[in-house]
């Protein structure tokens, strides 16, 4: 067991690796960078030249586009990853690392949240829906459920706000807290802090909600019913146990077999952030600020950002394997 | 007519069969779930030294093609402390008979549709006429039935591969079905008594079989853990629904030579379930042939192996391969094939492959024929034979 986490720990350091490669070069590969952006209409008014843009692209070593250049430039990132350092981030001057900390909370509260939601509400779904199958029931929740996967999150989202905050004014907007509001640090006014920040959490918590019930429902409802039609489940029937036992107890083991492989997506999404819901939202989460940083062409950022959820990818892989030993006692790790 | 002859379906019959498909089989899943009380269902042995009769009995499967007859119709005894084997080819109704009793025939499609089956498990007493009081388990709705399943009646299944679920311990299946049957049974009382059923199925290191996964444990392993299951409610029937024929030839001989040692310890009977007539020869008192959902022919183990009657059971007979034969001829093998199970004509099902078919097959279903006592024939070929009889 030891010597297995060892091995994958090691096999994971060379998956960083090429996934690091990959990510910097795609980066660097985009038409425009930052330094281009920022200084454009400068530029165009007169009030810096052309040559002070590509000394200060020399400096941030951004001058060289060839592939020896951008080889470099990784070579440079590498070294000073290896060093324990993120590098700063162009666009929020500040260390990468800190800037993904600091941010890192409100996104985690939300999609933890969310995904409470999502299996409380998928998986007694899915089962129902695998035992009535193919009555109203089963055909309601797949329909809605289908709605629910093809809608766009952002789409779904402009929807909800119009309505629910727009027209009827239940909910707020955007953002986080109220504005206006102003809070001291007494007991009672963190618990106000709270409600209002619960208060603005309602909407994008739907959309997640919402938007990721679909595909866990669907998945539960096949497994269940491959596993209901199994000979073992006639067996557990035939020595009288009731439906509801051999459902629960019989089935349940055996369907969460299959529903462990997704765990291993669900740690760069605890973590990760909702990149378009936090922006649609306006929650300063860090997928709002991993697609700001995109979007400027924030070079140490986005490689920080990216290898973070490649790092958390790989752990939740290595944790969902180790877990499928835990469901499953047929699976034995070792070698 | 032309179009049911060929076997194809327009898109707008196949929906009209569905439609009346879904509303059958709905009405008979809301009288499963009713509660009635418990005289409904209480009926009378027809004689007391049976632990089961059935009785007319019909279980069909409502396809989106139609309406297949597994069962159809069929009637025999189980008496106590015996062995019945029921035989017939593959896709004959055997299994839907067994299944039936449980009431696990695949549901929505799958319904008992009429008959009785009268379950004897005499704690019921006997009526005013010295008649044994009993369940019929077709109108018994099903929370009652899960009093019976594992207890009264229990299954052993074809496949031990399979029928053990990989992610429970052996222990834990066995003890469920102590805790759950067992009144007022404890965990240590459950597991006490597990180890002995493992025991008594000759398992001999019971204690670490009881701890271990079914994939674990070998085939026949597993199948000696079914039946320790099996007896672990102590039950009045034990239905074996072919329990050989997945284990190699080896194994095959220990487990029926087990079954036949655990039925005389437990005094309960057996239903055995096969199509292996050899199996029947060894260890059936009583055989019931089945063909095409029908039964064709039952009598004692000896009546059948000596004097079959029916044009069926003799092609049965003759298709066995025996070692010690010495001509070279080939394998007989009954010509044609079993007959498509929906929309079937109303005579006798074998007799587009029977030798000795006769004019008056084309009329009607044959009527049952006794020729001894025990000895029963559905055949036109007989008739005249029934008036000696009398």
């Amino acid at each position: 067991m030891f010597k297995y986490i060892l091995k994958r720990i090691g096999l994971s350091i060379i998956i960083l690796f090429g996934v690091s490669v990959i990510i910097y070069f795609l980066v660097r590969l985009m038409p425009t960078d930052y330094l281009t952006t920022k200084f454009s209409s400068q530029l165009q008014q007169g009030t810096i030249k052309q040559e002070d843009i590509d000394r200060i692209k020399e400096l941030y070593g951004l001058a060289d586009n060839s592939f020896k250049g951008i080889l470099t430039g990784y070579f440079n990132w590498a070294g000073n990853l290896l060093r324990g350092e993120l590098g700063d981030s162009f666009i929020y001057e500040k260390p990468v690392a800190q800037v993904i900390v600091e941010n890192m909370g409100i996104s985690f509260i939300i999609a933890f949240i969310a995904m409470i939601f999502q299996f409380a509400i998928s998986i007694p779904l899915g089962i129902s829906s695998a035992t009535h199958q193919y009555s109203f029931r089963d055909y309601t929740v797949t329909v809605l459920a289908m709605v629910g996967i093809s809608l766009p999150s952002f789409f779904f989202a402009a929807l909800l706000i119009r309505v629910f905050a727009a027209e009827l004014g239940w909910f707020p907007v955007s953002g986080l807290v109220s504005a206006q509001e102003v809070y001291t640090n007494s007991f009672s006014d963190r618990i106000r802090y709270l409600l209002d920040m619960g208060h603005h959490l309602v909407l994008p918590m739907i959309v997640l909600v919402v938007l990721s019930i679909g595909s866990l429902m669907r998945y539960t409802r096949t497994n269940t019913l491959e596993v209901l039609n199994a000979d073992y489940i006639r067996t557990a029937r035939a020595k009288g146990l009731s439906e509801k036992k051999v459902i629960y107890v019989h089935a349940f083991r055996n369907t969460m077999i299959p529903l462990v492989t997704l765990l291993a997506g669900i740690l760069p999404s605890l973590f990760g952030g909702a990149m378009i819901t936090e922006e649609v939202f306006a929650i300063d989460g860090i997928g709002r600020l991993a697609y700001k940083a995109l979007q400027a062409g924030d070079i140490p950022f986005v490689m920080g950002y990216n290898m973070f959820l490649a790092v958390l990818t790989v752990i939740g892989t290595l944790f969902s394997d180790l877990m499928y030993a835990v469901v499953d006692p047929r699976v034995k790790l070792g070698k | 007519m032309k179009k049911q002859n060929s076997g194809m379906l327009s898109l707008k019959e196949s929906r009209k069969i569905s439609k009346e498909n879904f509303r059958i089989t709905k009405e008979f899943e809301k009288n499963k779930k009713r509660k009635v009380d418990a005289s409904f269902y209480t009926t009378t042995m027809h004689n007391n030294e049976n632990v089961i009769e059935f009785d007319d009995l019909h279980t069909f499967f409502f396809t989106d093609l139609g309406v297949v007859k597994s069962v159809n119709g069929i009637s025999f005894d189980i008496s106590k402390n015996s062995i019945v084997g029921l035989v017939g080819e593959s896709g004959c109704g055997k299994s839907v008979t067994s299944l039936s009793i449980m009431q696990l025939v695949q549901a929505p499609q799958g319904q008992i549709v009429s008959g009785e089956i009268r379950f004897n498990n005499d704690t019921l007493g006997l009526d005013e006429e010295g008649h044994a009081k009993c369940f019929d388990i077709v109108k018994m709705p099903t929370d009652q039935m899960y009093k019976i399943r594992g207890k009264d009646i229990t299954m052993i299944f074809q496949e031990p591969m399979t029928s053990l679920n990989p992610v429970f311990t052996v222990g834990y299946q066995l003890d469920e079905v102590i805790l759950l049957h067992q009144e007022g049974a404890t965990k240590e009382i459950a597991k006490e008594k597990s180890i002995e059923m493992l025991k008594l199925v000759g398992i001999s290191d019971a204690e670490s079989v009881y701890k271990r996964y079914p994939h674990q444990l070998s085939g026949g392993m597993r199948q000696r853990v079914m039946i320790a299951m099996a007896l672990a409610g102590n039950p009045k029937l034990i239905i074996a629904d072919e329990p050989t024929t997945a284990l190699d030839v080896t194994i095959q001989a220990q487990i029926l030579e087990l079954l036949k040692d655990v039925q005389k310890k437990t005094s309960a009977s057996i239903l055995l379930i096969t199509h292996d007539l050899g199996v029947i020869a060894e260890m059936a008192d009583y055989v019931v042939v089945m063909y095409a959902g029908r039964i064709v022919e039952k009598g004692t183990v000896l009546e059948i192996f000596e004097n079959p009657l029916h044009p069926y059971t003799i092609g049965l007979q003759k298709s066995k391969p025996l070692i010690n034969s010495d001509n070279d001829d080939p394998l007989y093998s009954i010509p044609g094939q079993v007959p498509n199970p929906i929309n079937m004509l109303n005579t006798c099902f074998f007799k587009d492959r029977c030798e000795r078919c006769i004019q008056k097959c084309e009329t009607g279903y044959p009527n049952e024929i006794k020729v001894t006592k025990t000895h029963s024939v559905f055949c036109y070929l007989y008739e005249d034979v029934k008036e000696e009889v009398k």
